[in-house]
């Protein structure tokens, strides 16, 4: 029995060990992120570490949950909306330092994974006789509720005239990322998903895709601002956001950029 | 492999752990040696995280623990830190929903100490304190394991309630399993799948541990008058 | 009434969950038995002193102590009481050996000496080379010894033993009730068992509480309750069968005896002035006091109380055969006793034949009847 015990007070003793040192966590600022932004936004944020040796946490997630959070008052410091007016509704509430700035302009696209019979009609023409004849029975966007690109795609699907056909079988993915995990994973025969995603690398893999014309839906103006949280590095990469190479990052993921 | 995360999420069990097996101990001793009216519904209310979804518990976190509710401003005001989107508030959130893993156990164990014992602990003269320290604690220790084993797999399992109330801040509430999910949506499965394994693995041997002890201690003393 | 400043006074009162109405001394140094059928409250009585059990209204003193008072709702809990209990199934500590077992009641003792006065208990108790043993690895009758030993190593004011015996077979039980019986020459207080079987009171006990209902109806030593039981209640509960209704003739202060009448017979009972002639009365009388009219060997006692009938029950047991008497056809007029098996056969008692007894009169016993018997 005493070897046991031995062996049990090692145990708790590494236990207590592990309890008491805190995790080594960074006073790096916190970035709520559209998650269209995923893998431009770390590709940017890498850069900027290497540049000016600070690094940021970045959380990504639907716009509109963010805008939520950060108004009931959770720690971020800078905030990255696919949709301006949840910038605005902040700024109002008195949640941010000011407006913010305008750094990319989005652009939806309709994916079509292998083995779907769906066409890649920009149009979104083939919708609606599509769900007619069975060949798409499940179809992924994210939740139009509070995410930008959700909403962009319901605009659209309304636009095309499919939306009450294609309602009874959308999937509605929590962030526009998660729309294109379930576009892509093969449970669904399609789905509308931001340009930034598809053109990330190992993404689409066998997919097709085809951006969706900006006539259809308001314009996905996403809007950066930095809370009143905001520290010094939260600033620098604020600005950072607005330089060249920044901005050719985002060009690379597709994103039109203000004032080009 | 998120090792921040993963070092975070044993990080909040272990604290869920040392701060509900006490609790259990007093709540679990209490319900099984003291019959009073009402005990029928002081038990349902522990048991209440066994059923009730984790977003309804989120829910009513968000709204009690929240920036705009009372003891949020309070706790804020207090330490500068919002209570939710933190690990204090995870923290909180854990012990509350782990109530019933760790009262149940160790009630059903103090309820298999024949009474006749506790009052010949006191006929020797033991305080109520001497007596649990000595006589019922060795006996129900197989309770105490299994409400610390099951408190631990299940706070590294949790999910629902992290979400609502801790967001998903990386070395602060992004938990393991906010991790999986995270790493899902950005594609990663080989990562994802990585850390599945990972809390897999951990669940097993937490089960297999409460099984062969508890196995172990009857055995031993099944020829106990 | 002023407490005694030595030995245990108890006085329990309440309706429910549980009756009691219980008025009973024990002195120091006396075994006081508490005898009654299951359910009869003997437990409680004793949880009730031990302080695991607090009753609506009582007063507990012991040896100069006041451990129970609801009247000004002081309560000593148990574990400040000097008690010590041997509970039914021992309730020894499952986890701890024999000898732990014994030191946990010696929080009063300074720690360097437990260990010697505990193993000192343990020889005293027939339990020496067993210390270390775990209870499952004892005996019944070991783990009884080992319960007696945690008991008194509280030095206890007072040793409480609920059916210390019921659980073990009948070769074990008569040695340990040799060993009680030696270490109680030793111990000077108060010693209450508590025990269903009236022969293992009358074995032990100096005195025994007849109990009925969480009620106690008589408290005497054990041939006093036999023999002169208070009511026909309590002569039931005792095992008295004999047990019948007559009316009071009258007395003799010469032969300093009460006549009454019984089935038109008339008998002469113990003399009891209080009961007026023409009373009626209830009496009893123990089967050691019916003597057999032997065909075989007539004595002058078949003077006495003659009475005959037809024996309407004739069974051997082993030595002793058991005989009933039947006086009065058509009513409950038997008389049962015993003779030993070779009496019977010689004397060719059978059923359906005559005999006759004859009733001593010193064992005859009058008693107030009941409202409702």
């Amino acid at each position: 029995m005493n070897r046991y015990r031995r062996g049990w007070h090692r145990l708790c003793l590494a236990l207590l060990a592990l309890v008491a040192t805190p995790v080594a966590m960074a006073d790096a600022p916190l970035v709520a992120a559209a998650s269209d932004l995923r893998f431009a936004l770390d590709d940017v944020a890498a850069q900027f570490a290497r540049d000016t040796g600070n690094t940021v946490r970045i959380v990504y997630g639907s716009s509109g949950n963010f805008r939520r959070q950060i108004a009931a008052g959770a720690p971020f410091e800078m905030f990255m909306s696919a949709d301006e007016a949840l910038v605005f509704a902040l700024a109002g509430e008195g949640r941010t330092v000011d407006d913010g700035v305008l750094y990319a302009i989005g652009r939806i696209v309709l994916v079509v994974p292998e083995g779907s019979a769906l066409k890649l009609d920009p149009r979104l023409q083939d919708l609606a006789p599509a769900v007619a004849d069975g060949r798409v029975r499940k179809f992924a966007i994210a939740n139009p509720e509070h995410a930008p690109y959700g909403r962009a795609a319901q605009e659209a699907l309304t636009a095309a005239g499919a939306w009450k056909t294609i309602e009874p079988r959308l999937v509605f993915g929590e962030n526009v990322a998660q729309a294109a995990q379930f576009a892509l994973s093969g449970s669904a025969q399609g789905g509308i998903v931001a340009l930034s995603l598809a053109l990330a690398p190992g993404v689409l893999g066998t997919a097709r895709y085809v951006p969706i014309p900006e006539s259809m839906h308001r314009p996905l103006s996403q809007r950066m601002v930095l809370t009143k949280r905001a520290g010094a590095t939260a600033r620098a990469f604020f600005s950072y956001l607005q330089q060249p190479a920044a901005r050719a990052v985002f060009k690379r993921f597709g994103f039109a950029l203000p004032g080009e | 492999m998120d090792s921040a995360a993963l070092l975070l999420s044993l990080r909040l069990a272990l604290l869920t752990v040392a701060i509900l097996v006490p609790i259990g101990i007093v709540a679990g001793r209490w319900l099984a040696t003291r019959d009073f009216t009402g005990r029928p519904l002081v038990e349902a209310i522990f048991a209440l995280p066994l059923v009730l979804p984790p977003t309804v518990l989120g829910y009513y976190l968000l709204v009690t623990m929240g920036g705009a509710s009372p003891i949020g401003r309070w706790y804020e005001a207090a330490t500068g830190r919002p209570l939710v989107f933190t690990f204090e508030g995870l923290l909180v959130a854990s012990v509350i929903f782990n109530l019933p893993f760790a009262i149940q156990p160790l009630q059903r164990a103090f309820e298999a100490i024949p009474e006749d014992l506790r009052h010949a602990a006191a006929c020797c003269g033991l305080t109520s304190w001497q007596s649990l320290w000595r006589i019922e604690l060795p006996l129900a220790w197989t309770g105490l394991l299994t409400a610390a084993v099951l408190t631990f797999a299940h706070t590294l399992g949790e999910f629902g309630v992290v979400l609502m109330v801790g967001g998903s801040i990386p070395g602060e509430t992004k938990t393991v399993a906010i991790a999986i999910y995270d790493r899902v949506q950005g594609f990663d499965m080989a990562g994802a799948g990585l850390m599945s394994a990972l809390l897999l693995v951990l669940s097993v041997a937490a089960i297999a541990v409460t099984y062969w002890t508890s196995s172990r201690h009857r055995r031993k003393h099944a020829a106990a008058d | 009434m002023p407490p005694p400043t030595e030995g245990l006074s108890v006085e329990l009162r309440q309706e429910r969950p549980i009756p009691l109405a219980v008025r009973l001394d024990c002195r120091g140094g006396e075994v006081l038995a508490l005898v009654g059928p299951s359910g009869s409250g003997k437990s409680t009585i004793l949880r009730t002193i031990a302080g695991i059990y607090t009753p609506l209204h009582g007063r507990i003193d012991a040896d100069g102590e006041t451990w129970l008072d609801t009247a000004t709702g002081l309560r000593r809990s148990a574990h400040q009481r000097s008690v010590g209990f041997v509970f039914q199934h021992y309730a020894l500590f499952p986890h701890l050996s024999a000898l732990d077992n014994v030191i946990q009641a010696m929080g009063h003792v300074p720690p360097a000496e437990r260990r010697e006065r505990a193993l000192r208990l343990i020889e005293r108790t027939n339990l020496a080379g067993l210390e270390a043993r775990r209870p499952a690895r004892l005996s019944g009758g070991q783990q009884q010894r080992v319960a007696v030993a945690r008991a008194l190593a509280r030095d206890p004011k007072v040793l409480l033993l609920d059916e210390p015996f019921s659980a073990v077979d009948q070769v074990t039980r008569e040695k340990l009730y040799e060993e009680l019986a030696a270490l109680r020459r030793d111990l000077r207080i108060p010693i209450i068992l508590v025990t269903h079987a009236l022969a293992e009171a009358s074995m032990l006990a100096d005195r025994m509480c007849i109990l009925h209902r969480g009620s106690t109806l008589q408290a005497d030593t054990p041939l006093a309750v036999t023999m002169r039981p208070a009511s026909p209640l309590v002569a039931r509960l005792v095992g008295l069968k004999n047990i019948f209704e007559a009316e009071v003739v009258g007395h003799d202060s010469d032969r300093k005896v009460t006549l009454i009448r019984w089935f038109g017979a008339t008998l002469e009972a113990g003399r009891a002035p209080q009961f007026a002639a023409g009373a009626r009365v209830a009496w009893s009388i123990a089967a050691s006091h019916i003597i057999l009219h032997r065909r075989d060997r007539p004595s002058r006692g078949e003077r006495e109380n003659p009475v005959a009938g037809e024996i309407v029950r004739c069974i051997p047991m082993g030595e002793m055969t058991a005989l009933a008497l039947r006086v009065v056809r058509g009513e409950r007029a038997d008389i049962f006793f015993s003779v030993p098996t070779h009496v019977a056969e010689r004397n060719g008692l059978a059923l359906g034949e005559t005999a006759s007894v004859s009733l001593l009169t010193e064992g005859i016993h009058l008693m107030p009847v009941p409202a409702a018997l």
